[in-house]
């Protein structure tokens, strides 16, 4: 890392080729920011040659570079050893990858998950049960640390003591979306958080789409769990088929606009994602290297411990535990109930339907209330409830 | 000569008798008035020469001064035409001095003669049968609602010809032939408004939901707020509010018709309000129109749903100025209004229901129709402000009505059957707070709630269970526990069980709504 490549960088005009030719012909950053203009010439145009020539005056150079090593943002460039051999790959390299924590290994292999922001809990039910299983596997997990899919994805993996690298459209140093903030102190910790953004740059749409190419470029493999038609979801899938990265697409019913996209996608010839499980053997085949790496490195780590009930949900059980007549209609409330919300009416309906079940509204409304309390369910907003996604002790993995 | 008629004025809400004073005598030909007196009490100078002309009596050209006792106090409105009419011709001579004694006169001339109608009748004479007078007369077209106050003669009069032709008689019964006595009493009124009905909840498709909680909501006395599609039935369940409340008392009967009679707002016909009101404003209504005021002070919308539904549709288009004017009646149950000329206070203990749609595009939670995003979602909801929604009770979603159940003839429960539970729980409540000054769950003060919510252990676990998990604010806690006490008491139960405590928190409004988790 030198202070001269990230002065380049932030050299506003250049593109990532002018600046590649510059160091191809200068070698060193040092001498080109100590290069006269004549023999600038020869590489720059003269428009470019200006903003370079203006670029040189107007930044200090050292403090802003002590800026970046204080606030702990490493630099790699195109033309070092570190940058990511898959990014050499994709069109249009970045010049610059900054990031903090690491970077992703290159030799185990790494799966990006991609989403809605807006997800509904059907999505927010695959996201944390794939990241949990990538997570608990070691498999890298790769996606932009937005709200939604993105986020419980990379939490559920870190959770289950995995590893995960976030991809930003803004400033490493920038925590965005600020509610993430847990996520984003511990992705530092637990892996890593890259951008092609120089610190300090500020969230903006028209720099999302650029990123999302990154995310698909350091990947093996793309997961997209639930998106709508059009999206910035189905930009990233776009870039990723350029760089012929293997997509999968979680299905979804037909009659949900949050599934369309991924359906269309599975239409147009991605791979079905059916299951976790379903998904890791497909890995051993399509990254037959980077999976033996995987299983060499794990031989030498010890297991991860048991999950254990914590003590609120040993409350939570011992509560439910003592009741015995109203069981059977929460039971049966609990079978109707689904991933997506319904609302209080639709669930009196399905009760009369599937069990010819008489009951009050009321009496449906405080069973519904209780049942969330106990952290079965969830209550989407006043009427309208769906089943927990997080709550692994109550219902049985076997999709 | 000089003569004193009794009269009586509004100020506000509140009536209180005065004296037209009039002197007739020699001097410089003139006509003045004095005692605080607004324009259109001034314009009753060229009215009432015109009509006394026009009537047939004759002004000599002498000099006239009106004054209108306690003369501190400002007048306003028309209804001093008539006791200064008969003021002069009392000092002129055209009867007995004796003949007035013991009269309260009110009423606008018109420049024929006849005597026209005015407003602020009910509280007027409410404050003359106090007083102890005997006897009003007033405008035909106000004398049923006069007459509904017990103990006080009332009479109607249609012209100034005829006032004078009933104070020149002597004998009583010539009297009463000329100007007869209305009698009518709260119930014969009541009687024959009952056809107009309120519409019924039983038009109400589907929205079980909504309508329990409207139910619950009439039985306690809860603010309500509703959200949901557009064309879901939000307003329809609103307007039918009304209609399962308990019938007006007969104190709430009169207290809700002076209201309306100050704001002259009472039909001729049938000049009292018997029905609940329901009110239900323009999103674009002004401040003043909302809680009162204006040049001359006006009650405002939440005065007139007094003992009603102040029904606010479109809750968010409202302007946060406008509802920010809510937050101190509502505490309060009534509106002081000060402006440079006095302080005038409304009752205004209403029921507010609100109405609005759950996003910007309306159909949140059903994400295949729903695009907002989570920040468009905060903001929309950041238009309500805090407290606004703190005051609210409960809250409840309404959804898309099925097209199987809009077409089909499936049984909805009526008004009728409705308002027998919500009656029902309201005594139950009536008679729980004999002891207090407020009548209804909503109203409970929180020093009062350990002895009227007494839970047991299992409701307590549940309470805790729920404060933690939830994360409910103490105002919420409260909130809940008052709504868990009006399902009881619909249920007929003497305690608070679990089920009626998990129905109510239902009915909370989450964090979620007021946009503090971004």
């Amino acid at each position: 890392m030198d202070k001269y490549l990230y002065w380049l960088d932030r050299v506003e005009g250049l593109g990532p080729v002018a600046k590649r030719n510059l160091i191809d012909a200068f070698g060193e950053a040092k001498n080109i920011f100590q290069a006269s203009e004549r023999h600038l010439k020869y590489i720059l145009n003269d428009k470019k040659l200006q903003l370079f020539m203006d670029a040189k005056e107007q930044v200090e150079i050292d403090t802003a570079f002590e800026e970046l090593q204080s606030k702990k943002i490493h630099m790699i460039c195109f033309h070092e050893e570190k940058y990511p051999k898959k990014l050499i790959h994709i069109p249009d390299p970045p010049f610059a990858l900054y990031y903090k924590g690491q970077l992703p290994a290159e030799r185990l292999p790494a799966v990006a998950v991609i989403g809605a922001r807006e997800c509904s809990s059907y999505g927010e039910y695959i996201a944390s049960e794939l990241g949990k299983a990538l997570g608990q596997q070691g498999i890298q997990v790769i996606s932009g640390m937005a709200k939604g899919i993105d986020g419980i994805s990379q939490s559920a993996a870190l959770e289950a003591g995995g590893i995960s690298f976030g991809v930003f459209g803004c400033g490493v140093d920038v925590c965005y979306p600020a509610s993430n903030r847990l996520l984003y102190e511990e992705l530092q910790l637990k892996g890593g958080i890259l951008s092609t953004y120089p610190p300090g740059t500020t969230p903006h749409a028209r720099l999302f789409p650029p990123r999302n190419r990154i995310v698909s470029g350091l990947a093996d493999v793309l997961v997209v769990i639930e998106a709508r038609q059009r999206s910035g979801t189905s930009i990233t899938v776009e870039m990723a088929l350029e760089q012929g990265r293997e997509i999968y697409a979680v299905p979804g019913r037909i009659t949900d606009r949050l599934s369309d996209g991924c359906n269309k996608m599975i239409k147009e010839g991605a791979h079905v994602f059916l299951s976790p499980e379903d998904f890791m053997m497909d890995l051993g085949a399509l990254l037959p290297v980077q999976m033996d790496n995987l299983r060499k490195q794990q031989l030498n780590i010890e297991e991860k411990n048991d999950t254990k009930l914590t003590e609120k949900e040993d409350m939570m059980l011992s509560i439910s535990e003592h009741r015995s007549e109203e069981d059977s209609i929460s039971e049966r409330i609990y079978q109707v109930l689904d991933f997506y919300p319904q609302s209080i009416e639709e669930i009196v309906e399905k009760l009369v339907k599937k069990y010819k079940l008489q009951v009050k509204q009321e009496e449906i409304s405080a069973l519904l209330m209780r049942l969330c309390l106990m952290g079965k369910i969830k209550q989407d907003s006043s009427s309208w409830f769906s089943k927990r996604s997080k709550c692994n002790y109550f219902y049985d993995t076997n999709i | 000569m000089f003569s004193s008629i009794l009269t009586g004025g509004l100020n506000g809400m509140e009536a209180y008798l005065l004296r037209a004073e009039v002197d007739i005598s020699h001097g410089l030909p003139g006509f003045c008035m004095v005692g605080s007196l607004s324009n259109e009490v001034r314009e009753a100078k060229e009215r009432i020469q015109v009509a006394l002309k026009n009537a047939g009596f004759d002004l000599p050209p002498n000099k006239i001064t009106v004054n209108l006792a306690p003369a501190h106090i400002r007048k306003d409105g028309t209804g001093y035409d008539v006791p200064i009419a008969v003021g002069m011709l009392q000092s002129l001579g055209y009867f007995d001095e004796k003949a007035t004694d013991g009269i309260l006169f009110t009423g606008e001339l018109g420049l024929n003669g006849e005597i026209k109608p005015v407003h602020g009748i009910l509280p007027i004479v409410r404050v003359a049968a106090e007083q102890g007078i005997k006897c009003c007369i007033v405008p035909k077209e106000n004398a049923i609602e006069g007459s509904v106050i017990p103990g006080i003669k009332v009479k109607g009069v249609e012209s100034i010809v005829q006032l004078v032709q009933f104070l020149q008689e002597e004998s009583d019964d010539e009297k009463e032939r000329i100007l007869e006595t209305y009698q009518c009493t709260l119930n014969q009124i009541r009687r024959s408004q009952s056809e107009s009905e309120h519409a019924d909840f039983a038009e109400v498709r589907g929205q079980e939901m909504a309508k329990r909680a409207a139910e619950i909501a009439a039985a306690g006395f809860h603010n309500l707020l509703m959200s949901g599609p557009p064309g879901g039935g939000k307003s329809m369940i609103a307007q039918r509010i009304p209609g399962i409340l308990p019938e007006l008392t007969d104190r709430e009967c009169l207290e809700v018709s002076s209201i309306y009679s100050v704001a002259g707002l009472l039909d001729a016909e049938v000049p009292l309000i018997t029905k609940r009101p329901f009110q239900s404003p323009h999103h674009t209504i002004s401040n003043a129109a909302l809680v009162g005021g204006g040049v001359r002070i006006h009650p405002g919308a939440i005065s007139l749903s007094h003992r009603g539904v102040l029904f606010l549709d479109e809750l968010t288009e409202f302007p946060r100025h406008i509802l920010e004017c809510l937050r101190q009646p509502l505490e309060d149950h009534k509106v002081s209004i000060a402006r440079a000329n006095g302080n005038f206070q409304y009752p205004a203990n209403f029921m507010l229901v609100c109405a609005m749609n759950p996003c910007k595009c309306g159909y949140y939670p059903d994400k295949n129709r729903c695009t907002c995003s989570e920040k468009d979602m905060i903001q929309y909801w950041n238009r309500l402000s805090g407290p606004l929604l703190d005051r609210v009770d409960m809250y409840v979603e309404t959804s898309r009505v099925d097209l199987l159940k809009l077409q089909g003839n499936g049984k909805e429960e009526n008004t009728a059957t409705i308002r027998k539970r919500v009656e029902q729980a309201r005594s139950i409540q009536e008679k729980r707070f004999r002891k207090k000054n407020y009548t209804f769950n909503s109203e409970m003060k929180a020093s009062d709630m350990d002895e009227f919510c007494n839970l047991g252990k299992a409701e307590k676990q549940l309470m805790e269970l729920a404060y933690t998990n939830l994360k409910l604010s103490a105002r919420t806690y409260h909130r809940v526990l008052k709504v868990s006490r009006t399902i009881a008491d619909l249920d007929g139960s003497e305690r608070i069980h679990e089920k009626h405590i998990s129905e109510a928190l239902l009915y909370r409004l989450t964090e979620r709504n007021h946009g503090n988790n971004g």
